[in-house]
């Protein structure tokens, strides 16, 4: 994954981040300090646009679900758009398009 | 019937190397875009597990096996530790989401046939295989 540039959007009051690459076992990591710096900031929503994600699979799955648990005891959610169809097929086999919130 | 395998060190970094691999076999079979996909998430998820679980400080790899035939592509991933049991394979649970034990879920769902195998001696063997023209 190329390195994941995290933003707080005070007018709308979410964080925004554009995903790209892969996310796998290697770079989940990375993605997981870039997100838990992000709510140790501030818990908000998080908005990932991740039209340029090629690749995902349960690592990085793993990294969402942790996120959003945390953010969810405040009522916050993870927003998701510009899936792949291959990122988008991990997300409806495993169900968890039902608690993420998949946009377009 | 052609065979090719791949002895990669249990290190995160190269789960991409066997993805690429796959991807260019696969390819190379004529297996359509989205079958190659899943192929290639499989394998990255049974990769993950042997990593995480099957090697330790005195094995430091796994063995990733590619068969290929008229049927279809057979991929086996070997490594020294005792692997998932079957039975802790179940469906997400959406009220109460976990970060982990989603990989053997995901192959499930995306391969025509999976067999794991524990030996005594050599570690955890997990087999899949996608059909071709299915």
């Amino acid at each position: 994954m190329d390195s994941i540039n995290c933003y707080y959007d005070k007018d709308n009051a979410r964080w925004m981040a554009e995903l790209k690459g892969e996310i796998d076992i290697y770079s989940a990591a990375e993605f997981k300090k870039a997100l838990n710096s992000a709510f140790e900031e501030k818990i908000d929503d998080l908005y990932l646009d991740c039209k340029e994600l090629s690749y995902m699979d349960s690592t990085g799955l793993g990294v969402l679900i942790g996120a959003l648990k945390r953010i969810k005891e405040q009522d916050k959610n993870i927003y998701l758009k510009n899936l792949k169809p291959n990122v988008m097929k991990l997300f409806l086999i495993t169900g968890l398009d039902k608690i993420f919130i998949l946009e377009g | 019937m052609d065979e090719i395998v791949l002895v990669l060190p249990n290190k995160p970094e190269y789960v991409s190397v066997a993805r690429l691999t796959v991807s260019g076999i696969a390819n190379r079979m004529g297996f359509d875009v989205e079958a190659i996909e899943d192929i290639k998430l499989a394998l990255a998820e049974a990769c993950t597990n042997a990593i995480k679980h099957g090697c330790c400080d005195e094995y430091k790899e796994y063995r990733v096996k590619f068969v290929i035939d008229e049927t279809g592509l057979t991929v086996s991933i070997a490594d020294k530790g005792c692997g998932v049991k079957e039975k802790d394979v179940k469906a997400p649970d959406l009220e109460n989401p976990k970060e982990g034990g989603l990989g053997i879920f995901i192959i499930r769902t995306l391969m025509d046939e999976v067999d794991f195998e524990v030996l005594p001696d050599s570690g955890f063997n997990l087999t899949m295989k996608k059909y071709m023209g299915v």
